[in-house]
């Protein structure tokens, strides 16, 4: 009973580090547009040259204007931004904070809160571009309050998926490369830049039995101001519930043991 | 408030893995054949870093941690400060930590020394508004002046130690722990730090120091423990370790 108990103290000492991981989360952002002449637009450029892209090919395969699926890929893409992106970066969370966890005493939970703060910056600093692009464009809406309960469920279930990838990434490298391998596999098989109502038959299951893409769902549909089904929302919740079972299993039995992995 | 350290037979043991060790291949292949040969191929390799040590401090204790390279001291260091977990033993600690186990633990390198005081402040949990009161006594501390505005990279080793350790001081703890990259600093800097430290015992604290320095052994602290292949090989008052001949291992005849 004693590891379940310091796995649950390693959560709760991790979250109430959040004046910490906050302020790093600040600076390890500043530090990285460090010497930059466009600084945070670096990102923004990043969603904006592959949402038009995707939508300009995809548009010319279905013979359709780009705009017709422009708001749709974009909200898909920047949404997807905090779920794959996320799982690669999580794989490596504890190896590039080795230096970190060997001479200072800190939480395995505060590493990955850390990091997913880092995400949440980005994510809000392209979510302010993604809305003058689309209003440029004439393409907005108005997101709905939708949005409030479901970004926090993305985040809370990311966070445990990161932390539930970056113990055993590692003990065993192999993992941390699979991850990045399968993260590019995942980005294809949800539905960020498709319709689901464009697959059929047995292919559909792809989406409906893909966690990742109810989670998408939470944040993309208010994005283009449109209700989530409470099927999203169904699926966010349950694994919340099952992801924190995985998580105080894997911290009462491993947490000690991770700084040795380093 | 009393604070005190205590070591109850801690032993650690570190996990060194081979490249092999680190393949999923290897350990899924094990584990059908029932994860025996795991341990016959000898990818782990169990270092036993610290052996039954045992020892308690109390208020204005300083404790200087000697020994070979190798001998176990900064693993110790790093037990105490809570980085690693015992294997066996236990540790029972009264009172706030603070420790410096390497001279970069935190440093943003491409930050100035301002930043970096600002960050290390935070990083042990102390208010903006208290930073701000002390940066000026920790500036004129370290000694670096102007320097402080430049970005850390730019910094020599010794630079870097002395911001340190005026941080490390500067912030009050009831526990310090340092590790010997406070010898990086030059003799001026040592006498500085040396008064310091006397400072930092009045106000009735402990402080631990793995050193190589042995007269700064003799100046700050009033306990030796001399570490040998991870054992304790002498624990006792300062006096008795320099009438002994400030030996580093065990003696062959006791």
């Amino acid at each position: 009973m004693d590891a379940v108990e310091g796995a649950f103290r390693d959560i709760i000492d991790g979250v109430r580090l959040a004046p910490l991981w906050s302020r790093l989360a600040w600076e390890q952002t500043v530090a990285r547009f460090r010497r930059t002449i466009f600084g945070p637009f670096w990102l923004t450029a990043n969603l904006l040259a592959i949402s038009f892209s995707l939508s300009v090919v995809f548009g010319g395969l279905m013979g359709q204007n780009y705009r017709t699926n422009f708001a749709l890929i974009i909200s898909g893409i920047l949404s997807w931004s905090i779920i794959g992106p996320v799982m690669s970066e999580a794989a490596s969370v504890f190896i590039s904070a080795g230096g970190l966890m060997q001479t200072m005493k800190l939480p395995l939970t505060f590493h990955v809160l850390l990091m997913m703060t880092r995400n949440v910056i980005n994510f809000l600093a392209q979510l302010i571009a993604l809305w003058i692009v689309l209003a440029v464009l004439r393409l907005g809406a108005v997101p709905t309050w939708h949005l409030l309960i479901g970004l926090p469920i993305v985040l809370i279930d990311m966070s445990l998926v990161s932390m539930i990838l970056a113990i055993p990434s590692t003990r065993f490298r192999d993992v941390n490369q699979t991850v990045g391998f399968a993260v590019q596999i995942l980005f294809f098989i949800t539905p960020v830049f498709w319709v689901p109502s464009q697959m059929h038959g047995k292919k559909r299951l792809l989406f409906d039995l893909n966690p990742f893409g109810h989670l998408l769902e939470l944040v993309r549909q208010p994005l283009i101001g449109r209700e989530p089904t409470l099927m999203h929302f169904e699926w966010g919740l349950g694994m919340m519930v099952i992801l924190s079972a995985v998580v105080i299993t894997q911290l009462a039995l491993y947490r000690k043991r991770v700084v040795f992995w380093l | 408030m009393s604070c005190s350290l205590r070591l109850d037979n801690v032993t650690l043991d570190y996990y060194v893995y081979s490249v092999r060790a680190q393949s999923l291949r290897n350990a899924v292949f094990n584990l059908a054949v029932g994860g025996k040969l795991y341990k016959d191929q000898g990818d782990i390799t169990v270092v036993r870093a610290v052996e039954n040590v045992s020892f308690h401090l109390q208020d204005g204790d300083r404790l200087a941690l000697i020994g070979h390279n190798g001998s176990g001291k900064t693993s110790l260091l790093k037990v105490m400060a809570g980085i690693y977990h015992p294997a066996r033993g236990r540790v029972d600690i009264e009172g706030s930590i603070t420790s410096m186990i390497a001279a970069s633990a935190g440093m943003d390198f491409e930050a100035t020394g301002l930043q970096n005081i600002r960050k290390l402040g935070a990083m042990r949990h102390i208010s903006n508004k208290v930073i701000d009161e002390r940066i000026g006594p920790i500036v004129e501390f370290s000694g670096l002046g102007d320097f402080v505005r430049l970005p850390v990279k730019t910094f020599s080793a010794g630079m870097v130690a002395r911001l340190m350790f005026a941080c490390a001081t500067e912030f009050e703890a009831d526990i310090l722990i340092l590790d010997e990259w406070l010898s990086a600093g030059d003799v001026e800097f040592m006498t500085k730090a040396q008064n310091r430290m006397h400072n930092f015992v009045e106000k009735a604290k402990i402080v631990v120091l793995g050193t190589h320095d042995f007269n700064m052994v003799q100046i700050v602290c009033n306990k030796v423990c001399v570490l040998d292949a991870g054992r304790v090989a002498f624990y006792g008052p300062t006096e008795e370790w320099v009438e002994r001949g400030r030996h580093l291992r065990v003696r062959q005849d006791s």
